[in-house]
């Protein structure tokens, strides 16, 4: 909660693109002229497994890893990796959250009960109000491609007000990641994720 | 991955680039004029070569992945004796691997300026164990310096050329984890453009014959001694803060014990140790003269704690140390800030402004009802039809030694085909142990990579002693699990260069296996009675299952199944 800097937990699952979702935020912070930290994790943990990465921005920063109970953001593309992030929360962090399951191995096989969206927020809610819940699979399938699910995320933060990031930044640094034949979808997605925020 | 690596080949010194820490080793080795790089990919090293890949035409830089650790480093080292810097790089195990040439390799010394990158991996976020690597600088009696973030990679792997040249002694960087895998701002400097120069013969000092053995580990005492010097002066040893509370630390655990006093409220002299060997004494006898308790701060093992108690012992006996001997620290696992603060809190007795303990409690609760995500093989992975045969022919009895690799896997549920996995190659001798006892069949099970990498010489024991097992190599033409490299089973160099093509139903065969078979995973029928004709045998056997990674770019797939095509299976 150190004043000077801004803190975004971004968690899902292998292949939601939760690191590249990472690095757009993380250049786009590099060219508003702010000292950057991420850690990502690679490796065993991408095949289909939880990945979480840490986004850190501002000055006067050492660690790579945000502190427990330091985020100023959770960026939750999925529900139950929205939960393993909660460690991280405090009471005026706010929670971004995709509400469409992936459902894990161990929910499939019968092993475990996967939570309903109720429980799931209730947990959330231990931590902090500041929740905001949205279909960001619906809405990225309906701005064109279900795969810009991390895109839709990074424009319901945008819309939140709170990044310290001009929002021209944001979108350029998309366009220099993107492959151009999927700029406009994803272009699309970002639109969508913001106008669903500021509909609520 | 860097969307554009060609940014580590731009001549712009003061540019500032948001790198991996992986990327800015690979930027400080084309700064520093490497003309030869080789590595064995491993997470968390293999973004180093998967960089310097794909830019080593453009860097003027001769770029391997050889076939194992211990290989790269041999080539790498031939390189320096031969004129040219030189690096390896790898993850922490590799250096087990290569360990037994880096041992005596710091006797004969380099010529030219050779620097090996380990990456740690605390917590085995990808990794068969968490051992710490500084140990093998204090072994093999080498320079080594830790980097707490990217910056510091780049610029202490300039920093580690420059000591090899001036003592020609191998030098290590050692990387961890949140170090190689930190995205963060990096400053480029000038990149330099270094001649070449040339193998001089010098038997007396490069044969390792006991009689110059002997010499010349004299010879390396007395660098480590000039080296004792050159750490007094570093830059990268450096005291912040005030007080009379001091911490000692190094590499990331730096980072987290700044935010830790912040998060507790106090203030402390803060020493960081850059050159974690040798330690720089002198520097650390004066801090520890200059507080009144010293608290050492590092992950995993208590590395600097016991050398800096001896230190003590000499030259400031008042001084209180301590660290995770005294149970303040955990000796596993990677530290956060949270973890420092609730050591450094027990020590000095003041609470931080963060209740960690309150915040892990809590966020208990909601993993309660947070079913687990294990990693899983890939919807249409190769490995899964594998398996399937596996289990199916040996009708649920095999005993299974598995391997490194995606398909370790496999262990888990529903599939549940593995039953021991230690290291690289290990199934081959784990197997033909296992078959001496029991009387259920047994199987290895390796991969394409892992199989080029360790487990010859346990194939060719079997033959040679003819240990029942049958060796499943599940050959996915790629080396998938650590971002897709090619090995010698895909014809194609680090470089994306055709090369020859080395099959490994070819290499069973030379390694005197007589019953040698290639089967198609998904051809499931035939497979199962391969496989059970295999496990028949009286003698080892080897069934080769070939069906690309589905992860593989379509482009090096054509590459690889026009390769594929030239040659007649088995």
């Amino acid at each position: 909660m150190n004043p000077k800097t801004f803190d975004v937990i971004v968690s899902g699952v292998g292949g939601q693109g939760v690191i590249l979702a990472s690095e757009i935020l993380g250049d786009a912070a590099l060219k508003e002229g702010l000292d950057v930290v991420i850690s990502e994790i690679h490796g065993m943990a991408h095949r289909g497994g939880s990945v979480v990465s840490h986004v850190r921005f501002g000055s006067d920063m050492y660690s790579p890893t945000i502190t427990e109970g330091s985020a100023d953001v959770i960026l939750g593309f999925e529900p139950i990796e929205t939960l393993r992030a909660l460690k991280f929360a405090h009471q005026d962090t706010r929670i971004i959250m995709n509400s469409e399951p992936i459902i894990p191995v161990t929910v499939s096989t019968g092993a475990h009960r996967y939570p309903t969206l109720k429980e799931v927020v209730e947990q959330c809610q231990t931590f902090t109000k500041h929740i905001t819940v949205l279909d960001a699979f619906k809405i990225a399938e309906e701005a064109g491609s279900s795969k810009t699910v991390n895109i839709v995320l990074l424009g319901a933060l945008a819309a939140t007000g709170l990044l310290p990031v001009k929002e021209e930044n944001l979108t350029q640094t998309i366009k220099g990641h993107v492959p151009e034949k999927f700029l406009k979808e994803n272009l699309n997605a970002f639109d969508a994720g913001k106008r669903a925020v500021v509909s609520k | 991955m860097l969307r554009d690596p060609r940014v580590l080949l731009l001549d712009k010194p003061g540019d500032k680039h948001l790198l991996l820490g992986n990327e800015a080793i690979a930027r400080g080795a084309v700064e520093a004029g490497v003309h030869v790089f080789t590595m064995y990919p491993g997470t968390p090293a293999s973004e180093i070569g998967d960089a310097l890949a794909q830019i080593a035409d453009g860097a003027g830089m001769y770029v391997e992945f050889s076939t194992n650790e211990k290989v790269g480093l041999e080539v790498a080292a031939g390189a320096s004796l031969a004129g040219a810097r030189s690096l390896t790089a790898m993850k922490m195990v590799g250096l087990n691997v290569a360990s037994d040439t880096l041992i005596t390799l710091a006797y004969a010394g380099v010529k030219a300026g050779f620097v090996i990158v380990s990456a740690d991996d605390p917590d085995c976020f990808s990794s068969q164990n968490e051992q710490d690597n500084r140990y093998y600088a204090l072994l093999a009696s080498i320079p080594c310096l830790e980097p707490s973030n990217p910056q510091e990679a780049r610029d202490m792997l300039l920093s580690a050329f420059d000591i090899s040249e001036e003592l020609e002694l191998p030098v290590m960087v050692r990387m961890v984890t949140r170090v190689s895998h930190t995205r963060g701002i990096v400053t480029f400097g000038p990149i330099e453009k270094r001649k070449v120069g040339s193998f001089v013969r010098n038997p007396e000092h490069l044969v390792m014959v006991p009689v110059n053995a002997r010499r010349r580990h004299i010879a390396l005492l007395e660098k480590m001694s000039l080296t004792s010097k050159i750490v007094e002066q570093s830059p990268y040893n450096r005291i912040s803060g005030t007080g009379t509370l001091g911490l000692i630390t190094s590499g990331v655990s730096y980072n987290y014990c700044l935010e830790a006093l912040r998060l507790i409220g106090i203030s402390a002299q803060v020493l960081k140790v850059g050159t974690v060997n040798p330690l720089p004494i002198g520097l650390i006898s004066k801090f520890l003269q200059s507080v009144r308790q010293a608290i050492v701060v590092e992950e995993l093992e208590p590395y600097l704690e016991v050398q800096v108690k001896a230190i003590a012992d000499d030259t400031a006996k008042d001084v209180k140390i301590l660290g995770k001997l005294g149970g303040f620290f955990p000796r596993h696992g990677e530290f956060s800030p949270g973890i420092v603060a609730a050591g450094l809190s027990k020590i000095v007795g003041k609470a931080p402004t963060l209740n960690y303990e309150m915040i892990v409690k809590k966020a208990a609760q909601a993993d309660s009802i947070t079913p687990p995500r294990p990693p899983m093989l890939c919807p249409g992975c190769p490995h899964i039809a594998s398996f399937h045969v596996i289990k199916v022919a040996a009708e649920g009895r095999a005993v299974v030694a598995t391997d490194i690799g995606c398909y370790a896997l496999g262990y888990q549920p529903p599939l549940s085909v593995g039953d021991v996995m230690i290291s690289m190659g290990a199934s081959a001798g784990m197997a033909a142990g296992l078959s001496k006892v029991t009387t259920d069949p047994v199987i290895g099970v390796v991969g394409d990579s892992t199989f080029f990498h360790a487990s010859l010489p346990g194939l060719v024991n079997a033959a040679y002693n003819n240990h029942r097992f049958v060796y499943a190599v599940l050959d996915n033409l790629t080396t998938a699990m650590t971002g897709h490299q090619p090995h010698p089973g895909t014809g194609l160099t680090a470089t994306g260069k055709v090369s020859k093509r080395i099959m490994i139903e070819d290499l069973a065969k030379a390694c005197g296996i007589d019953y040698v078979r290639v089967v198609d995973p998904f051809q499931f029928e035939s497979a199962v009675s391969t496989m059970k004709e295999a496990i028949h045998q009286n003698g080892p056997a080897v069934v080769v299952f070939r069906r690309p990674c589905v992860e593989i770019e379509p482009h090096e797939r054509a590459v690889i199944e026009q390769s594929v095509a030239c040659r007649r299976n088995v």
